[in-house]
């Protein structure tokens, strides 16, 4: 018998567990696909310099991820006890042992993890070559991805699988021995307005009290370095902002539909009458799950923009820093020719630029103090007859303007327009009044000892030059194909020549001696000019940790939004057994089914849009504030939008099911 | 004649354990009539009540109201058809947990968007009639089953429905309660010409009728006219209830 009773209510909710074992299938697939990435063969052939890396990534990741489904499954698990408070407590008012009772809940709930751990090992032995693909993919690693798992990975899937399921089926025994103690059948929630609106203006206090302490945060960011304030504000706004958000649902929502309630011109016209009181009685049960993604879902959105920012900021600094593939200056060039002839490279293209090294003097509004540099000198012809990209980054110039191009100082906070140079003395040339500025260095960041000054070909054939040097640039079909020896004795023309500088006091009377071999001593007057720069490794490696780095984020957010549309699709679907009995009566007192239908929908699209609405503004003040609002780029609402059409389409398939599900009830 | 029931048949389940509820019931039923049904548990009343109230759809045959076949109509028009013209007393109720009685027993009138003062006047109307004045503002889940039917009642009668289908209405309710539902549906049909359905187990309840219809395994067994006398048509039923079996015959109302 009690095989049958499990039977019949694991069919009794089949559409809800259907979703839990889906959503649970996909965490232990991608559990799974994580564990066994650690020890697979083609990703430690693929990234040899990785090797260890890889394999405690892989295991900190999964363990990350497990922890997480895990709670997640808890939290989950426990609504299909409630589902079930009635039965249990009918079970018991028939003379079942509670015992008994209590067993099947175990086993119920031990069927269902052993469904969901048996078809995510089946999406994991599926979907494994597809993700290792995608992953290779991502790091522009062209070999083959081959299945394996090792023994190690199986051992730990078993061991997770077997205490998981018996700690959750205990779990939710515990639950059921719980309901039965407590034996309330209906409750009724109390609006306590005294309490409510108190709470909930509270609430608004501390929501407000957060804004504004993000913004006082990004300003102390910018202004201190070392102090411990802005951890302080991080975690009084993470506080503020949590709680607050609670407060505001726990003493608004109820507040708003009861008063729409009590102004009965409304709420005495049509089905309102009922749906006002559903809708409440509802939101009462969901109002710590509403805040619960609400949270999440800010959290998630936060991140990723942030993910993004990073990801952006470390690819542009990147990308100024290593424009060509390979580079040398004019001592060195002939070297590298002759090497380059030695291998099968395909040179798409070869650059050549002449270059004036001078003296200059400005302030420095960084570190103001008055600098006095070498700098390096470019024509704006030449400049502009470089590939595009060593100019994209820059700010637009014009044949007479003047461009100043240097490191940056932050990564996040750029502004180049705003950011002009004034009064730039050069050593026997006119001084220059005012200069655009930009960051990203033609021929690579690393070739150059100091900034780099573009100016109007007229001033730079008339400048004259501490150094005449030229740079060389090639770009290159599938690499520069250079062979180990090779590089070993490139290695020995890494310096072209040194340069001692002698500041006197005023320009004219400084000097520059050029030294070709290392000097003794380094101080702050002696510049070095690289001899070449070769960015092929750099690239590849970049470009395979930005792929992985691309990889984790999508699967956890991804996972995410699973996670997160899952618990509110069940929430709406696990309706008390009286809830959705009087959709049914409705229909039976001659409403229209249109209109449950339309209750529904609003069950439905106030659940998920309360959550996505607060989480929306919450991050989005969070970035506003960040960027001071400055360029909330496409990128970045592109992401938000992607987050949201996800999330929408849980809120319209949780419609479609929860609908579906209540119309089988109908039956007419 | 206002209710045509031709040639219905309705079965439940999948082939090899399928029910015949209703195997081949032609009934017509005029306006203003007050007609009982009775037949022993399972005979089908419920289900026949709830096929002619349009909740559910006959397999075979025709279901025509005021000249309106309704088993040619959508849901959607059924929907709307039900809610203007009929009231329900159902078996189980069928009371909303979520509201209490008096939004429960208003319900039809909001529904109608009647306005607040019709609706408030109603309300105390029906409250005073059936004597349930003081359960106003009480939860459905803190009243008894008798209570229940009474609110139930309400709510059918509220909105002064065309046709009221009863499902045992009496079936909770003391000697007294039941007279007074009694007496009031009585009222309304003489006095509103409001056609009644009203299926029952209880011969004091079907002796109220005009014309009782005896249905037994799905079919029509016999029809009994009230001549006129209670005490001889209650007779009449008795003895008809005897004839087909699994009546009642042991809680014949003492109040009678
Ligand atoms: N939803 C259903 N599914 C399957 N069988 C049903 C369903 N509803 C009714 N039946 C069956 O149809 C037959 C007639 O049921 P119905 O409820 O009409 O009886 P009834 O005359 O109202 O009985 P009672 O006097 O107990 O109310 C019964 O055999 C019953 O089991
Ligand atoms: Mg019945």
């Amino acid at each position: 018998m009690y095989r049958k009773i499990i039977k019949r209510s694991l069919s009794n909710m089949r559409d809800s567990y259907l979703i839990y074992i889906l959503a649970c299938s996909f965490a232990i697939g991608v559990f799974g696909i994580l564990l066994s990435m650690g020890g697979n063969p083609s990703l430690h052939e693929a990234m040899g310099w990785w090797d260890n890396f890889i394999y405690e990534l892989s295991s900190i990741m999964s363990g990350l991820f497990a922890f997480f489904a895990f709670i997640y499954m808890i939290y989950v698990g426990g609504f299909f006890i409630q589902r079930q408070k009635n039965e249990f407590l009918t079970f018991e008012k028939l003379g079942m042992p509670s015992w008994v009772i209590v067993t099947i809940s175990f086993f119920q709930t031990a069927i269902v993890q052993i469904i969901a751990w048996g078809s995510g090992l089946l999406l994991m032995v599926i979907f494994q070559k597809f993700m290792g693909m995608l992953l290779l993919y991502l790091m522009r690693i062209r070999i083959n991805f081959t299945t394996s798992f090792d023994g190690y990975t199986l051992l730990t899937l078993f061991k997770t699988f077997f205490f998981s399921t018996v700690i959750l089926s205990l779990v939710n025994a515990f639950k059921t021995v719980r309901i039965l103690k407590k034996k309330r059948r209906k409750v009724n929630v109390k609006t306590r307005w005294w309490l409510r609106i108190p709470a909930g203006i509270f609430g608004i206090i501390l929501l407000f009290s957060a804004q504004v302490f993000t913004w006082a945060l990004f300003t102390d960011i910018r202004m201190i370095s070392y102090s411990s304030r802005p951890i302080n504000e991080i975690l009084f706004i993470l506080l503020a902002d949590i709680f607050g958000t609670y407060l505001v649902y726990y003493g608004f929502l109820p507040t708003i539909l009861n008063l729409l309630q009590k102004i009965h011109a409304i709420s005495y016209s049509g089905l309102n009458l009922f749906s006002f009181k559903y809708l409440k009685e509802r939101l009462f049960q969901n109002i710590s799950i509403l805040w619960f993604v609400t949270e999440l879902s800010a959290l998630a959105l936060a991140l990723l923009t942030f993910c993004y920012f990073g990801y952006q900021a470390v690819h542009e600094s990147y990308n100024s820093s290593y424009p060509f593939e390979l580079a040398a200056n004019k001592d060195t060039v002939q070297f590298i020719k002759k090497e380059l002839k030695q291998t099968d490279a395909k040179v798409k293209g070869s650059y050549k630029t002449d270059v004036k090294i001078n003296l200059t003097s400005y302030y420095n509004k960084n570190s103001s103090t008055y600098t006095k540099q070498p700098m390096t000198f470019m024509s704006y012809s030449a400049y502009k007859s470089l590939p595009k990209r060593m100019h994209k980054g820059n700010s637009k110039i014009k044949a007479n303007e003047f461009l100043k191009i240097d490191t940056p100082t932050g990564l996040m906070y750029r502004d180049q327009e705003s950011e002009s140079n004034y009064n730039i003395e050069v050593k026997g040339a006119p001084m220059i009044a005012k200069a655009k500025s930009g960051h990203a260095f033609p021929y690579g960041g690393s070739m150059h000892f100091g900034p780099m000054m573009i100016v109007p070909d007229k001033y730079y054939q008339k400048m004259p030059a501490e150094v005449n040097d030229a740079f060389y640039g090639w770009d290159f079909k599938k690499g520069d194909r250079l062979q180990k020896s090779q590089i070993e004795r490139l290695k020995h023309y890494r310096d072209a020549y040194y340069m001692k500088v002698n500041f006197k006091s005023s320009l004219k009377d400084s000097t520059v001696e050029v030294i070709k071999k290392a000097p003794k001593q380094y101080d702050a007057s002696v510049y070095t000019q690289v001899g070449y720069l070769r960015e092929g490794n750099v690239k590849k490696r970049f470009k395979q940790g930005g792929g992985f780095y691309l990889y984790i984020v999508a699967l956890f957010s991804v996972a995410l939004l699973i996670a997160l549309g899952s618990v509110l699709t069940l929430r709406i679907l696990l309706r008390d057994d009286y809830q959705s009995r009087q959709l049914r009566t409705l229909q039976k007192i001659g409403i229209e089914e249109k209109e449950i239908k339309r209750i529904i929908l609003r069950e439905n699209t106030w659940t998920f849009l309360i959550p996505i609405v607060f989480a929306l503004i919450q991050s989005y003040t969070a970035i506003a504030m960040f960027d001071s609002g400055r360029h909330i780029s496409k990128n970045i609402i592109l992401i938000f939008a992607g987050y949201i059409v996800l999330y929408g389409l849980f809120g319209i398939i949780s419609y479609q099911v929860s609908w579906r599900s209540i119309k089988q009830k109908f039956r007419l | 004649m206002q209710i045509a029931v031709k040639n219905i048949s309705k079965d439940f389940g999948k082939k090899k354990n399928a029910v015949h509820a209703i195997k081949d019931i032609t009934l017509e039923v005029e306006h203003g009539e007050l007609l009982g049904i009775m037949g022993p548990s399972g005979a089908g009343k419920t289900t026949l009540l709830n096929m002619i109230s349009t909740n559910e759809r006959p397999d075979h045959g025709q279901i025509i109201i005021d000249g309106l076949d309704l088993t040619q109509l959508h849901d959607r028009d059924l929907a709307k058809y039900r809610r203007n013209k009929m009231g329900f007393i159902y078996q189980s109720f069928e009371l909303l947990d979520s509201l209490n009685v008096k939004e429960n027993v208003i319900l039809p009138l909001a529904l109608s968007r009647a306005n607040k003062k019709v609706i408030e006047e109603r309300f105390q109307y029906m409250m005073n009639l059936l004597n349930i004045e003081k359960l106003a503002q009480r939860e459905v889940d803190e009243l008894s089953l008798g209570q229940r039917q009474m609110v139930a009642a309400a709510r059918a009668l509220i909105n002064k429905p065309e046709i009221l289908f009863a499902d045992e209405p009496t079936g909770s309710l003391d000697s007294k309660s039941a007279t007074i539902l009694l007496n009031y549906m009585q009222l309304i049909n003489q006095k509103e010409k409001t056609t009644i359905l009203m299926a029952t187990h209880d011969a004091f309840t079907a002796s109220y009728c005009t014309r009782v219809v005896f249905i037994k395994d799905g079919v029509v067994f016999s029809e009994i006219i009230n001549p006129g006398n209670r005490d001889k048509f209650f007779e009449q039923i008795i003895n008809m209830q005897r004839t087909i079996g699994g009546g009642n015959y042991f809680n014949v109302s003492q109040n009678y």
